[in-house]
């Protein structure tokens, strides 16, 4: 076990490598110059633009640059941002706020996701399985922005239910309506995973041997068909954190937080290449990370899988 | 047994983040109640450290304007109004100024408004080593040419033109004529700054110590700027509030739906899903003016077949102008936000004259369009098709396929096209380049209320080759004539009638197709009083009162 998690924790480094190399030569190959979009559209002086190239190292090849990165990444020093800000304290500010984000989300969907998927999947054709059906077509169909702007108009603005942005420092109740409409895509996916697992796992031989052997129908869907079905959806949700920690960005915009997702959308369109670095750098550890979490918990859930 | 730890473990690691996001919630919310007499306004995170000659956009822009107050102010209405000056006096031919300052204007931090603070902040600006993106603004003064050389200077040299005389007297000398420097000094760019800010000018950037009428209390990065009165303050533009808190915003969207909750009390500008139904909202109070930004399609004296000067060049460059339905696409496509353009300024700009002489080639004539399209193909065939690029990040689309509609219709189907090009940046290169086959997205935002700052930058030659904003590389020595008068004019309103006999020039050539400006609009809470905007499209914020 110890060994295993040692060969996976040294498999993140060419990874994250990799990751950083290729980000970094992408933001690079961005067409236009940063430098003179920093003016905007007045006149450019060409002395001052030399002048902030060379204190960006904007003047130096492409590969040059990337090792400076790393060379200063190393001593855990990401740079400054155009705005002379560091880009630690960048993402600082606004990882918490994802971060928090991201989790409600997670719950919203894990929870409301498996559940009305266990009660559709074992209940096929009642009525409220077609009800759930029909609504998480509906949330899979229609983008987050337009769920994002009805909830905020109808929500927010004219029934006064939920905060209508979240703005400074967002509590809970302020995070509640951004996280429902960025996990409601997601749940939508995972009632419909969870139904057809559960659907099919009860159709199995082993659920009929076992009430054959007189166990009591709750501990045979408790025991048996749930803990069969939830690999995949684990699976599923476990690379969805990732996703969620990532692709908050229209949420993020809709609903005025400013987190990772609007962060490095900016970055991108300002060209600042050690920030949209750093931060693909670091939804890459938490990707790499989930999927730790995820293959640990085939264990425990299948007695069959075992790490060695 | 250890597989079950491990998992119950990461269970409950997840578990105790969770519980860690959910217990630090707060009410949130209605947090502006508290404070009556604050004013909540909407903004942007500034691009840049709050230091006026770096900043050269409106997030940092407008913090800088309340935090700093110059040699003189603009009212709403754009006229200049003495501010820490007491007398600025130029010699016969504008080439030289004797400025004197008001007595007793301190900084925020105390430390007194001197000669020197404001010499000292204008030579730091200008010193290449310091690269300080509005440093160009200084271009006129003499010895600005020496602090250019980055391999020569430290970053401490002094402008030669500027001599403290006293402690509240100063004198400029210009490298060359410019009757503009009385309006140019109203930049913030223009501020003086303490001695506070050469100590630590990390820490300035964070919190600036000025001389406006309001001094920043708090930047807290990505949510607000909040800015409380300065005591130290005697100018002209006395709070009516006790303060600004700015809340810095990802999107107008979300600014807009905060407004109408009464969460914000006045935002600037009005999202694209807004703008046909802001002013019908009962929620909020619109705002709806002329304002002074134009709008062009710029066509570079360089494209095939449009060369400026020549007759095919100008027939072609009066026939689109005349295919282009401008009021349509004001009342249709922005919704009635805006007006034709009827010349290259704006009808906010001082001199403004609706009536100049050729305005008809921007006015929309698609018969005469036609036949001016049909004699430039008589003279020589352009077999490729006007195309007008623009960046498609800028939520422009419908305006520039409106245009090349317009002009289908009138000239003939497959004229005109649209080139959308992904991003600003992107677009921006082959312009400074040189290197365009066709038309582009053009604008002008005014610094200073003066037609000169419009033709200037964009049409002059001085401007072009990279040294301002004449992408174009328009090069006419009549025009430049003009503008080189109006430097050495008397009066304001001699140098306005040279501008005017400039402007005709273009209405001939075209360097630069004339579209529209774009309306002032903004919304503010019903609660608030004393909303509007001034000549530079900003709220003018010590005026806002609840």
């Amino acid at each position: 076990m110890g060994k295993y998690l040692l060969r996976r924790i040294l498999q993140m480094i060419p990874v994250v490598l990799g990751t950083t190399l290729l980000v970094y030569a992408l933001v690079f190959a961005l067409p236009g110059d940063p430098v003179k979009a920093m003016f905007g559209d007045k006149p450019v002086n060409q002395a001052v633009a030399a002048q902030i190239r060379a204190e960006y190292n904007l003047d130096k090849p492409f590969i040059i640059q990337y090792l400076l990165f790393l060379k200063n990444a190393l001593t855990l020093n990401f740079g400054n941002t155009f705005a002379g800000q560091p880009v630690i304290d960048e993402i600082g500010r606004a990882f918490p706020v994802t971060i928090k984000l991201g989790l409600m989300a997670f719950v919203f969907e894990a929870l409301f996701g498996v559940a009305f998927g266990i009660v559709s999947g074992l209940k096929k054709g009642k009525w409220y399985d077609s009800v759930i059906l029909i609504v998480s077509l509906l949330l899979i169909s229609v983008p987050t922005f337009v769920t994002g702007f009805l909830g905020q108009y109808f929500i927010g603005v004219k029934w006064r239910i939920l905060p209508v942005t979240a703005g400074n420092d967002p509590g809970f109740i302020d995070l509640l309506m951004p996280a429902m409409v960025l996990g409601s895509a997601s749940m939508a996916y995972v009632i419909r995973l969870t139904r057809s697992e559960v659907s099919s796992n009860i159709a199995e031989d082993y659920v009929r041997t076992a009430r054959a052997k007189g166990m009591s129908n709750r501990s045979v869907i408790v025991r048996h068909v749930l803990r069969n079905s939830m690999i995949p959806v684990v699976t599923y949700l476990g690379q969805d954190l990732g996703g969620l920690m990532g692709g908050a960005m229209i949420s993020e915009t809709i609903f005025n937080i400013h987190g990772i997702g609007f962060l490095t959308y900016q970055s991108i369109l300002k060209g600042e290449s050690n920030m949209v670095v750093s931060i693909v750098t670091l939804l890459t550890l938490i990707f790499v990370v989930c999927n730790l979490v995820v293959d640990m918990l085939y264990a425990a859930l299948d007695p069959r899988i075992r790490y060695a | 047994m250890k597989k079950k730890s491990l998992a119950l473990l990461a269970i409950s690691c997840s578990m105790a983040m969770l519980l860690g996001a959910c217990g630090s919630s707060s009410s949130g919310g209605n947090s502006s109640a508290a404070n009556d007499h604050t004013i909540t306004a909407y903004l942007t995170e500034p691009n840049n450290p709050l230091v006026p000659g770096d900043t050269n956009e409106t997030g940092g822009g407008k913090p800088i304007q309340l935090a700093f107050s110059g040699l003189i102010y603009f009212d709403a209405k754009g006229n200049s109004k003495n501010e820490v000056a007491q007398s600025i006096t130029p010699n016969a031919d504008a080439s030289q100024y004797t400025i004197k300052l008001k007595p007793g204007w301190k900084f925020s931090d105390g430390s007194a408004v001197t000669a020197k603070t404001f010499t000292r902040a204008w030579s730091y600006v200008a010193n290449v080593k310091n690269a300080q993106k509005c440093s160009s603004f200084f271009s006129t003064i003499k010895g600005y040419d020496d602090l250019q050389n980055k391999d020569r200077v430290k970053g401490d040299e002094q402008l030669s033109g500027l001599k403290v005389i006293d402690d509240q007297t100063f004198s400029v000398d210009m490298a060359k004529p410019d009757s503009t420097f009385l309006l140019r000094i109203g930049l913030p760019s223009f501020s003086p700054l303490p001695d506070a800010f050469y100590k630590d000018k990390k820490a300035f950037g964070e919190k600036p110590i000025g001389n406006g009428p309001y001094k920043v209390d708090k930047w807290d990065h990505n949510h607000s700027i909040k800015m409380v009165k300065n005591p130290y303050y005697k100018g002209g533009q006395t709070p009516q509030n006790n303060g600004i808190t700015f809340k810095i915003y990802t999107t107008p969207d979300s600014a807009f739906a905060d407004v109408q909750s009464g969460n914000l009390d006045v935002m600037d500008t009005i999202p694209d899903s807004a703008q046909k139904t802001f002013q019908k909202d009962s929620s909020v109070k619109p705002f709806n003016k002329p304002g002074s930004t134009i709008q062009m399609i710029d066509i570079p004296s360089y494209v095939e077949h449009f060369k400026t000067g020549t007759q095919e060049g100008t027939l072609r460059r009066r026939a689109i102008s005349m295919a282009i339905d401008r009021k349509a696409i004001v009342d249709k496509v922005l919704g009635g936000l805006g007006k034709p353009a009827r010349d290259f300024t704006s009808p906010l700009t001082p001199g403004f004259n609706a009536n100049l002489k050729g305005v008809e080639n921007i006015e929309y004539n698609p018969k005469k369009a036609k036949e001016l399209w049909n004699q430039a193909e008589a003279i020589s065939h352009d077999p490729n098709p006007f195309t007008i690029s623009y960046n498609s990040d800028g939520g422009t689309k419908a305006v520039f396929d409106a245009i090349v509609n317009s002009v289908n219709n009138a000239i003939g189907s497959k004229v005109a096209q649209t080139t959308p090009i992904p991003t600003n940046q992107e677009f921006l290169k082959p312009i400074y380049d040189h290197t365009m086959t066709g038309a582009y997205r053009a604008g002008w935002a005014p610094d200073y209320p003066s037609a000169e700052n419009y033709l200037f930058q964009n049409f002059a030659s001085a401007a072009a080759d990279g040294n301002g904003s004449n992408n174009e590389q328009y090069k006419n020595p009549k025009f430049d004539q003009f503008i080189d008068q109006a430097y050495t004019a008397k009066s304001v309103d001699a140098a306005n009638k040279l501008y005017s006999q400039a402007q005709e020039i273009l209405l001939e050539d075209l360097p630069g197709i004339p579209l529209y400006n774009k309306a002032n609009v903004g919304v503010c809470s019903s609660k608030v009083k004393g909303y509007q905007m001034d000549w530079k499209s900003q709220p003018v914020y010590n005026e806002l009162k609840k």
